[in-house]
């Protein structure tokens, strides 16, 4: 009964290779955008002001504290409908489901690699802060110079299993219709009522990029350390 | 030794297993004293949580407690999503399903149908200042609808080259259609024309296509060789035709009072077949 075959031809394979792609996609744009942004929080939590460290705390509790379902339903149905008319329309023309996907995988994945670049940069002695501002380099200097290069690679192997995690997440995209990898294997599995092939074929791709995403971190590892 | 002795249980609960599986269903519905229908719960007025009561209420549902009445058991109601009814049912966790059950070509080749319960078609509303007042007006423009059911396939076959957006629920489909988030929202006739009653004065923003994008015939999912549960839920539909009954379950889902306002009831509970 088991029979792979019909998936690897014709229009079941082009929906789950789109499918696929799209999932990648939906990974590296996330990790474009969320990487900067974990930067900026983790800043804000080591800042020196008491406002500052509070909203970085904030942003961090207040994502990680909630379901990234209800980030995705959020994101889609939610937040869109607070903007002004014109702005709507616009991004209701467009591709709405893959951009508030995004909106949600960034802000999500940012949290946690907030507090791992964190740990990184507390893992930098700290007479290299002073001595940098000692010689006269600004708070923000110091760390984009001297601190956050060196802290991003001890936070890599941390930063690469959010990676993993962050791909894994993508799956949840499904629910606000983003077609991925989910979402076409369900097509698949609606279409050919062929359930165990299509979820085999899904596992097989999930298990393979994580695989990949896993052997790039122990390697990392190896050399950070 | 610890192995074999766990391979031993695993054999041992595979054929425990098997067993029951192979066991006449109708005489294990009987032993345990309930019926368990699937049903999806979210598609008014077959299946839905009544407001006020907090219950699972419906046509199907009531259906499913006469059926379970006719078997002298217990009507067990679980609720499934659209895409699950037919693994669940397959997979035995589900006696029966009552579920907004499409009755298809395809789908006779995995399980088998009650008597056709239901007869309807598939329709599209669309938002007036989209401008589309036909079916075929929709080519190229996004639609929205339910995933996992008969919506999708038939929508993609009515207008070729339209894009389809599928969700959990028909009610995202349909919250997104408000949100203007496409132009079409896709659904059985029934469900759909009971959506666009719930928009009271939005009303006349709004336009049920006049086509039907398919004909649908619902009817319960039975699994596959289980001739003795088929007979059985048969008879009680016929009985329930005969009496009045099924009539009148009809009238007070799909009446005048409903929702859906049908004048009429223009088919009966007596046929298993289908046009192909």
């Amino acid at each position: 009964m088991f029979d792979l075959n019909f998936l690897l031809s014709g229009d079941y394979r082009d929906w789950l290779v789109s499918g696929l792609l799209l999932s990648l996609q939906l990974m590296g744009i996330t990790l474009l955008l969320a990487l900067p942004l974990a930067c900026g929080v983790a800043m804000l939590r080591l800042a020196p002001s008491r406002l500052l460290n509070g909203l970085g705390a904030a942003y961090v509790e207040l994502i990680r504290n909630v379901p990234l379902l209800a980030h995705f339903l959020f994101w889609y149905f939610g937040a869109p409908e607070l903007l002004p008319e014109t702005w709507k329309e616009r991004l209701y023309a467009g591709n709405i489901e893959a951009a508030s996907a995004i909106a949600a995988l960034t802000l999500y994945t940012a949290a946690y690699m907030a507090e791992d670049i964190r740990s990184g940069i507390r893992a930098i002695p700290a007479q290299q802060f002073e001595a940098g501002r000692a010689l006269g380099f600004s708070f923000l200097a110091t760390m984009r110079l001297c601190i956050v290069p060196q802290a991003l690679r001890l936070a890599a192997p941390p930063l690469l299993s959010q990676t993993l995690t962050l791909w894994q997440n993508t799956s949840i995209a499904t629910v606000i219709g983003v077609a991925e990898l989910m979402y076409q294997t369900q097509r698949v599995e609606a279409a050919s009522f062929r359930s165990v092939e299509a979820f085999v074929f899904a596992s097989a791709a999930y298990l393979a990029v994580s695989l990949l995403i896993a052997g790039l971190a122990a390697v990392l590892q190896r050399k950070v350390s | 030794m610890q192995t074999r002795l766990h391979f031993a249980a695993l054999l041992f609960t595979s054929i425990a297993f098997t067993q029951v599986a192979q066991a006449d269903q109708l005489a294990t519905i009987k032993a345990k004293g309930e019926l368990v229908c699937g049903t999806l719960g979210t598609d008014e007025p077959n299946s839905f949580i009544d407001a006020k009561s907090r219950q699972l209420v419906g046509y199907e549902v009531d259906l499913c407690r006469a059926i379970a009445q006719g078997l002298g058991v217990k009507a067990v109601v679980k609720q499934l999503a659209v895409a699950a009814r037919i693994p669940e049912l397959q997979q035995g966790r589900i006696d029966i399903l009552t579920a907004s059950l499409t009755h298809n070509k395809e789908r006779e080749a995995l399980i088998d149908f009650s008597l056709s319960t239901f007869y309807t078609g598939q329709r599209v509303l669309v938002k007036k200042s989209s401008n589309i007042t036909t079916v075929a007006g929709l080519a190229g423009k996004k639609v929205l609808t339910v995933k996992g059911g008969t919506q999708e396939p038939n929508i993609r076959k009515a207008v070729p080259g339209v894009d389809v957006v599928t969700f959990e629920t028909a009610g995202q489909a349909y919250l997104g259609l408000q949100q203007g988030k496409g132009v079409g929202y896709v659904d059985d006739e029934v469900s759909l024309l009971n959506n666009y009653a719930k928009l009271g004065t939005a009303q006349k923003d709004y336009l049920v296509l006049p086509q039907n994008i398919s004909q649908e015939v619902f009817a319960f999912g039975i699994r596959k060789g289980e001739k003795g549960v088929k007979t059985a839920v048969d008879q009680v539909l016929r009985g329930l035709e005969k009496s009045g009954e099924a009539e009148k379950l009809f009238f007070k889902w799909y009446g005048p009072t409903s929702n859906v306002k049908f004048e009429k009831r223009t088919f009966k509970i007596e046929s298993d077949k289908i046009d192909a």
